[in-house]
């Protein structure tokens, strides 16, 4: 157990000194996140189509393309020069790695959202003082939740020679419970005035730890070298 | 199809001798096709084998296979004289390996590779170890510049320190001197002698046939997937090897 955490530490650590030196995905995927909160906002115009926890489809729509994005780089990272055949020959399992690998996605998503969702915020005026805290828990379970999901996949397709758009067609589907949950919940937190909690947040959680084990599971047999 | 098998190699007593590869029957099957066909090898600590055989023979498969890296679809692979299970992962941590990719990341500097890869297996004082084996291929003076930096043979050499970095019994090597220059060919070849005359196990695949045979002292040639030639190199001549390479 106490290897597995070192190892997972060695590999999350390792993914990103490699971002931070480069700064490639972040700077990619930020760029991608405003572009699109942009121009949702600007293109349903200055009549204010979207008002406040409507916009948190907006944002969804921002993390989706963001993470799709992220997952697929992190993965290119291990292509490159095909050193994950390094990696897979170190004896570390399989499952060890995918969680190194989750957790430098989920880092890489939670960076996207502190950047986006305060320009989201303010373009959309949605007013989070109502319940900062919920807010925050409900979108920080959906991207748990995404980021398992699009790590699995970003290795089964990258083993592959069909790339580019599949990764986007497969795991957004799959992830649609995902934002309907959350965007439901959101809308009545923060229109209907309804408390946290309720199925909406079961979803959520369920989601999460269903994904992640399963991806944890079955990561070895997506893996090739 | 009959296997040209040297007398000597195919009755060496292998209960005397630890056999670190022992591969019977063999078989890969990858999208619907054979590309292993009932491979049998046996081969003992310290020997240095080549494989040789045409494009799309199945050599790459072969070291995949033998790395632990892919499943045979059939057959028993025994290494370091045990069967490759549950416990591949114990295996394949006395193996190393180096292909035509160094297997390093780009970003980061090649000591920092090698501190990586020495921590994820367990390797005592990993910077120091970092250190020793790039002054040993000659890079300590470039330990912290990033590996994107480094030409074709220094990239190599670094990959070649990254292979070695757990000291591992076996070295595989596909493709190692591809697009290598003539003085670096002539540094990993002497490296590779170095090596071998440490005393490890070193399964090679190369395309130069004749350059193969002078530094091996056994021969496989793999044609269509299958054993074609298993030999002391000494006894077999380039033009022969082609020969089996590419046989009808």
């Amino acid at each position: 157990m106490t290897t597995a955490l070192r190892q997972i530490a060695l590999v999350t650590a390792k993914d990103l000194r490699i971002e931070a030196r480069g700064r490639q995905t972040i700077g990619l995927v930020l760029v991608l996140g405003v572009l699109i909160i942009a121009v949702l906002g600007l293109g349903l115009g200055p009549e204010g189509r979207v008002h406040g926890a409507d916009a948190t489809a907006i944002l969804w729509v921002a993390y989706l393309f963001g993470g799709v994005l992220s997952f697929e780089k992190t993965m290119a990272l291990e292509r490159e020069d095909s050193a994950i055949a390094g990696l897979l020959m170190a004896p570390v399992d399989r499952g060890v790695i995918y969680l190194a690998k989750f957790l430098s996605n989920l880092v890489l998503m939670l960076g996207l959202a502190a950047v986006i969702t305060p320009v989201a915020i303010l373009l959309f005026g949605f007013d989070l003082s109502a319940a900062p805290g919920g807010f925050a828990l409900v979108m920080v379970l959906g991207i748990i939740g995404f980021a398992a999901v699009g790590t699995l996949f970003a290795a089964a397709v990258s083993s592959t020679r069909l790339q580019g758009g599949l990764l986007a067609m497969l795991v957004f589907p799959i992830t649609l419970p995902l934002v309907i949950a959350s965007t439901q919940m959101l809308i009545a937190m923060f229109r209907d005035g309804e408390p946290l909690g309720g199925v909406g947040l079961a979803v959520l959680v369920a989601f999460d730890a269903i994904f992640l084990v399963v991806s944890w599971l079955v990561f070895e047999r997506v893996l090739e070298p | 199809m009959s296997v040209i098998a040297n007398a000597e190699i195919k009755s060496r007593p292998v209960a005397r001798v630890v056999s670190v590869v022992q591969a019977l029957d063999l078989t890969k099957w990858i999208d619907g096709r054979p590309i292993l066909r009932e491979i049998n090898l046996d081969i003992p600590s310290g020997r240095f084998v080549v494989v040789l055989g045409a494009n799309g023979a199945g050599k790459s498969t072969l070291l995949k296979v033998l790395a632990t890296l892919t499943r045979p679809s059939s057959g028993d692979l025994r290494l370091f004289g045990q069967a490759v299970g549950a416990d591949a992962a114990r295996l394949r941590a006395r193996i190393g390996i180096i292909s035509h990719q160094s297997m390093l990341y780009r970003e980061l500097s090649a000591r920092d590779n090698l501190v990586f890869f020495g921590r994820l297996y367990g390797v005592r004082r990993p910077e120091e170890r970092a250190m020793d084996l790039l002054a040993m291929v000659g890079l300590a003076d470039r330990a912290d510049d990033p590996v994107k930096t480094f030409s074709r043979g220094m990239t190599q050499r670094a990959a070649i320190a990254r292979a070695l970095v757990h000291e591992p019994d076996l070295l595989l090597a596909d493709e190692p001197f591809a697009g290598l220059d003539a003085p670096a060919v002539k540094a990993l070849e002497e490296l590779l002698g170095r090596l071998h005359g440490k005393g490890k196990t070193i399964i090679l695949t190369h395309h130069d046939v004749d350059h193969s045979l002078r530094m091996a002292e056994q021969a496989v040639v793999l044609r269509a997937g299958q054993v074609v030639v298993d030999r002391w190199a000494r006894q077999l001549d380039a033009a022969t090897a082609i020969r089996e390479m590419t046989a009808a």
